[in-house]
């Protein structure tokens, strides 16, 4: 229940169409306290993915056991989507350029 | 801004007769316990309004699951604790007779349904995260991000202390257009059978410049269908009714519209 990390896509791939088979471009971005870095930053991930999914992927994957509980995800560097929200919709509502563009940290930011 | 006072005052009002009944697979003593009714808010959350519930049948289940988080489920549906009661209701309208027969467990946690809430703090930072969202959506986080402390506190008081002045005092800042005559974006979601919710950006206004109503809303977000219902807070709004108008009145305390959606 990984986001897919074999499917990177290139900056130049079209993304003018939005269907519900057509992948979405994600951009982890590293805040504050989060001290590891990921090299790649970009991810293709299924539309109906939850942001649990991606929480324990950021988890597992760049904090490697510096947290006990989870990873904390933002949206527009302003609110945390609830766990079950889907990619779908805040790319819907909040991805620009063709991505969608999410913050991690280890601690809670953005009260 | 909001300035129908009786519609905000309707809409706080809304209760919904509940009665809990333990699924009788946890019963660990001899005597069944009896069912526990209550009248809850619409507006609420259920870890806001269940602490007697819990109480109630503690000594009815096995004494190792006394700390166990407690959940519930409606025709064996677990019901999400992070969506307004009104909005549960509404979801399974059709099914439900009155009063509202919901099942409490403290067994077997449905991990992959359902999210964990072990404590009112837990309820506190999702409704919080929901306004802050809905402001994004509004006024690009400005109202929100200048507000105090002490303002995010009096929303969550008042919400859970079920205070209408005390929450309506600070929220009617979150319901202003802020200079312009109309949100950015309207904040909502859109409820259908029990996958995930909708969400899209629609404006209140047309590029033109027309008041949008709920009949563009619709038709934006599930082109091409017919014979569709909008429900919310039990009513079926008229289709005719402006968003701008709708968002202010009718959103929950979260500042979202929570639209379930039904075909004929």
């Amino acid at each position: 229940t990984e986001p897919q990390t074999t499917d990177p896509i290139g900056s130049e791939t079209p993304k003018s169409e939005k269907t519900d088979k057509t992948k979405i471009e994600i951009r982890l971005k590293a805040n504050g306290n989060a001290t590891n870095y990921m090299k790649k930053k970009k991810w293709a991930v299924d539309p109906d993915k939850k942001i649990s999914s991606i929480m324990e992927f950021v988890k597992k994957n760049v904090m490697k056991g510096e947290v006990e509980k989870s990873a904390f995800l933002y949206v527009n560097q302003s609110f945390a989507p609830a766990p079950d929200q889907i990619v779908k919709n805040l790319y819907e509502c909040y991805g620009t350029d063709g991505k969608l563009v999410l913050h991690y940290c280890k601690t809670q930011a953005w009260g | 801004m909001a300035n129908d006072r009786e519609v905000l005052r309707e809409i706080w009002e809304g209760r919904l007769p509940v009665c809990f009944q333990l699924n009788s697979e946890e019963t660990y003593s001899l005597q069944a316990p009896d069912a526990y009714y209550l009248m809850v808010p619409r507006l609420s959350y259920f870890p806001l309004v269940t602490d007697k519930v819990r109480k109630h049948f503690l000594k009815y289940i096995n004494p190792e699951k006394q700390e166990a988080e407690m959940w519930l489920d409606f025709n064996g549906q677990p019901l999400r604790w992070h969506y307004p009661i009104g909005v549960l209701f509404d979801m399974y309208a059709s099914d439900i007779q009155l009063p509202w027969n919901i099942t409490v467990h403290f067994d077997k946690f449905p991990e992959d349904e359902l999210l964990h809430c072990p404590s009112r703090e837990v309820v506190e930072s999702h409704f919080m995260s929901c306004i802050k969202e809905a402001d994004v959506l509004k006024h690009r986080s400005q109202v929100v991000s200048n507000m105090q402390k002490k303002d995010h506190n009096q929303l969550w008081l008042g919400l859970q202390n079920d205070k209408f002045d005390q929450f309506w005092a600070v929220n009617r800042k979150l319901m202003e257009a802020s200079g312009e005559e109309v949100f950015k974006y309207i904040p909502f979601r859109c409820y259908r059978g029990d996958g995930p919710f909708v969400q899209h950006l629609v404006r209140p206004v047309t590029e033109e410049g027309q008041k949008k109503t709920l009949h563009h809303l619709i038709s934006e977000v599930f082109p091409n269908e017919t014979d569709l219902h909008v429900m919310t807070h039990g009513i079926e709004p008229p289709w005719e009714t402006p968003l701008q108008w709708l968002s202010e009145h009718l959103s929950y305390p979260d500042n979202f519209l929570h639209l379930c959606i039904q075909t004929s």
